[in-house]
């Protein structure tokens, strides 16, 4: 159906797509496997018509595509479902849906509905054309964007890492229909870094590195070590330099803390937790049980309805940020974006982020520029990061250079402490290890982490005691020995009356 | 790594709208080019809305060169007409550099207006109850209470967003209609010249006005203070740690409440500032220019100020030259007027004109960071 050659694209000194041949036939779905700034999103903003190659043809569907816009690119057949969904969470289904539709005369409402219904059945997608957007789960938004692509008579599906921010039931559903969508004949191109859904999902894969194919092959005839390997050029199972060791002192101790929102609802019941020295405790579960409430409260962004906080013996419970910074307790938030960095700001500024107002960055009243630029330059170089200069604005970064960035001020002063959620969303296999490595070496040498992440192999691998988050309360913590992953599935969906429904997750 | 993929994944919506131009360390630093590119556009915006306003000139049965001549004579002729422009820029260079401050920590202070205009009638009070004094207490006693009062009239709006939620726009704007009211009724009633025709204070005492910077000249001292204000919001802003806050609250507030900074006092702090700097303003104008509290002193100043503030993108020490580019051509016009006949209101068309042409040049310099 779809056939690109020699496709070749720079930017400035970068070879983004270096020659690249692309073929998908109609049914099938194929993986694009590789890490971040490897050329993915490059190849499909060309096909996309949101770039113009340097070279290259592409086919679709017999008829050579040349110079087109996007929405040529629409109007032949290929659709793009991005990683943030272009929805208006004010208006519901229908008229997304209906928003999309820029040629030809306006359809009938009732009658896009009726079609939103007999597609919603067709494959599965239990949408309502009337319900509100911004009432639906991240899972339902994205149908709704499936919908829309199907509506405009999308032949091939081009969804850039759908499933990000989805919770693992969603994830299951979604790789169902996608199947559906291949089986009535429908072309899909899957992108993605993550190996074990390319098996869950997809009939080829080719992975990319650099610009360039480092490896094509049926899903059948490949290994997860295989694909692994093409993709990031180095073996990345091998094993963790976990050195055994007793868990010292406890560092970090909460008590029977208990969250309300402004509505009074219990957000965390009566959670009980205990960092010891060179420990680290891994939390599992869906994301919206209450993780980013333990996270925030635990690091002072917001206060315990009832409960208590110690850190080294001393009641931090509510102590400001700062002080809880100065006893020895960091933190890694999830968004990168907008929460633990300031893109307009330079890495020097953003190392700085959190004791600009301590000595020997603050001298009497002033800032001491020196002092940041003399420690930028110090973490740059101990926990590599790829950066041209200190000055340069975080934003510029890659995302795996920015977690660096955030990991080289979290970790490097040493803490007592460290609370980690979600440190790897949205890094690439290669930075995943950065920071999983990054937090085992601090456990290594006597730190306590709390590690939460919503990929279970990624907790039961990094934990020495593994817990899991459901419905506001921690439960079922054991030694990672001890670990039955039967019982766990059932404690991460445990949360709900119903294990099949969706968890909604509020925006 | 390739400038262009890099500025790709460039966050638009939290970085500042200008670097920190004594940052500039290398050849290599993003910031040097910046600044220049954004320099070289502000003074293309500032030619095309000449050239555009020489229509418009021509237009009204005038020579735009002759007209043109007047104003740079009116601006520059003589030094008397630079101490008359430059005593036009203090107040805008006062208060527009408070409200950079506010608008970069994401403050929408537009009530520069009222707060000049209680700042004027506090100093005004001074001025004319403490007679006995002499002038080295008097005139500073008077700046003082300008700035107390104009912190406190700023302190009004912000007390409303940070207890009710009242959004400072809301607040700032209405209290604009108050404290130019306020002068009105200052006059009309306990401060009023018995026997003027005119709404006017009596003329303050003369050890209350404020001293001629030049001898012989109407300049008086008041662009030392504008300087030096402007001097001190520069490194307060880029070299204290009081600045570094602003700019984080004026980033993200997760990102503030991240490095536990507090969103509330930094919003307080630097409305009370931006309050204070233009009750400066507003003593500087009835102790330096008219000697007298009279009414509507405070006219379209805070809105000036907002403009200034935004022709300077937002960087404190380019209010310094944007400031004194509205005094001047402000100055020059009325000449441009006087001795052309070419109506003064065109020479808000001339501002007007520079701040849409300066904004769209930003925002086109915006989109190539962004694209």
């Amino acid at each position: 159906m779809l056939e690109m050659r020699g496709i070749r694209k720079r930017y400035g000194a970068i070879q983004a797509n270096d020659g690249i041949d692309l073929k998908v036939d109609a049914g099938r779905i194929v993986g694009l496997l590789g890490e971040n700034g490897s050329g993915k999103s490059t190849l499909m903003k060309v096909l996309f018509g949101v770039v113009k190659a340097d070279s290259g043809t592409i086919r679709f569907r017999e008829r050579a595509l040349v110079n087109h816009t996007p929405r040529e690119a629409i109007a032949a057949g290929i659709s793009m479902i991005h990683q943030h969904f272009m929805l208006v969470g004010a208006m519901t289904v229908l008229e997304n849906v209906l928003l999309g539709r820029k040629h030809g005369a306006p359809p009938r409402r009732s009658e896009v509905a009726d079609r939103i219904r007999k597609t919603s059945a067709d494959f599965g997608l239990d949408l309502q054309p009337d319900a509100l957007i911004a009432d639906l789960s991240f899972g339902h938004r994205q149908r709704v964007e499936i919908v829309k692509a199907l509506l405009e008579g999308a032949d091939l599906l081009v969804l850039d890492e759908p499933t990000s921010n989805l919770s693992p039931p969603e994830i299951k559903s979604l790789l169902g229909i996608l199947r559906k969508l291949a089986e009535q004949g429908r072309a899909i191109i899957f992108i993605t870094h993550k190996l074990g859904e390319v098996f869950d999902v997809c009939d080829e894969v080719v992975v990319l590195r650099d610009g360039k194919i480092t490896g094509k092959s049926a899903i059948a005839g490949a290994t997860r070590k295989d694909l692994a390997h093409m993709m990031v050029g180095r073996d990345i199972s091998v094993g963790l330099s976990r050195t055994d060791r007793r868990p010292g002192k406890e560092v970090l101790v909460a008590r029977k803390l208990t969250w309300r929102d402004s509505a009074g609802r219990e957000r965390l019941k009566e959670i009980d937790l205990t960092l010891h020295e060179g420990e680290i405790l891994g939390v599992a579960g869906v994301d919206g049980n209450g993780q980013s409430d333990l996270v925030d409260v635990l690091a002072g962004l917001k206060l315990p309805s009832a409960g208590t906080i110690e850190l080294d013996g001393k009641n931090i419970t509510r102590a400001t940020v700062g002080n809880r910074l100065r006893t020895g307790l960091a933190y890694i938030p999830v968004d990168r974006a907008a929460t633990s960095l300031v893109a307009g700001m330079s890495i020097e500024e953003n190392l700085g982020l959190r004791d600009f107002d301590q000595p020997p960055f603050r001298r009497r009243i002033w800032l001491d520029h020196r002092k940041f630029r003399e420690r930028a330059k110090a973490r740059i170089a101990e926990f590599s990061i790829l950066a041209r200069h200190p000055d340069m604005p975080v934003g510029m970064l890659s995302g795996g250079n920015q977690q660096k960035v955030v990991i080289a001020r979290e970790i490097g002063r040493e803490p007592r402490a460290l609370i980690a959620f979600q440190a790897t969303w949205g890094l690439d296999p290669g930075a995943t290890r950065f920071v999983i490595d990054q937090v085992i070496a601090m456990r290594n040498r006597g730190g306590a982490v709390l590690y939460i992440a919503s990929e279970l192999d990624e907790v039961l691998m990094v934990g020495d005691r593994v817990g899991v988050m459901s419905n506001g309360r921690l439960i079922g913590v054991v030694p990672r020995q001890e670990v039955d992953l039967a019982q766990i599935g059932l404690m991460m969906a445990g949360g709900f009356d119903n294990p099949d429904a969706t968890p909604t997750i509020k925006s | 790594m390739s400038a262009s993929l890099g500025e790709e994944e460039q966050q638009g919506r939290t970085a500042p709208l200008n670097p920190p131009a004594d940052s500039v360390t290398g050849p290599d630093s993003p910031h040097a080019s910046d600044v220049l590119r954004r320099l070289g556009l502000a003074i293309l915006a500032i030619t095309l809305s000449f050239v555009v306003s020489a229509i418009f000139i021509g237009l009204s049965g005038k020579n735009p060169a002759l007209a043109y001549w007047s104003l740079v004579r009116g601006a520059f002729g003589s030094i008397d007409s630079i101490a008359f422009a430059l005593n036009k820029s203090t107040p805008y260079v006062l208060a527009g550099v408070g409200v950079a401050l506010c608008f970069r920590a994401r403050v929408i202070n537009i009530g520069g207006e009222g707060q000049i205009a209680v700042g004027g009638i506090a100093a005004s009070w001074v001025a004319l109850s403490g007679s006995g004094l002499p002038g080295f207490l008097l005139i500073p006693l008077a700046i003082l209470a300008g700035s107390f009062a104009g912190a406190a009239w700023a302190a009004i709006p912000a007390a409303m967003r940070l207890t009710r939620g009242v959004h400072e726009v809301l607040g700032t704007l209405l209290m604009n209609f108050v404290g130019v009211l306020l002068v009105s009724e200052a006059l009309h009633g306990p401060m009023g010249e018995v026997g003027a025709g005119f709404p006017q204070s009596p003329l303050f005492p003369e050890q209350a006005w404020l001293p001629a910077l030049i001898p012989g000249t109407d300049l008086h001292i008041g662009i030392i203070l504008a300087v030096i204000a402007v001097i001190v919001c520069h490194f307060g802003f880029w070299h204290t740690p009081w600045g570094f806050r602003l700019r984080l609250i004026g980033s993200t507030e997760t990102a503030a409440a991240y490095a536990g900074v507090s969103t509330a006092r930094g919003f307080a702090g630097v409305m009370l500032l931006a309050g204070a700097l233009a009750g400066v303003a507003g003593a500087v104008e009835v102790l330096g220019v008219h000697y007298r509290l009279i009414q509507g002193f405070s006219q379209g100043f805070g809105f000036n100020a907002v403009a200034i503030a935004l022709l300077a993108s937002l960087n404190p020490a380019a209010v310094l030259p944007a400031g004194l580019f509205f005094g001047f051509l402000e100055a020059g016009a009325l000449a441009m007027q006087r001795e052309i006949g070419v109506p003064s209101s065109l020479i808000y068309v001339i501002q007007g004109l520079t701040m849409i042409f300066v904004l769209c040049a930003l925002g086109i310099s915006w989109r190539r960071q962004r694209v």
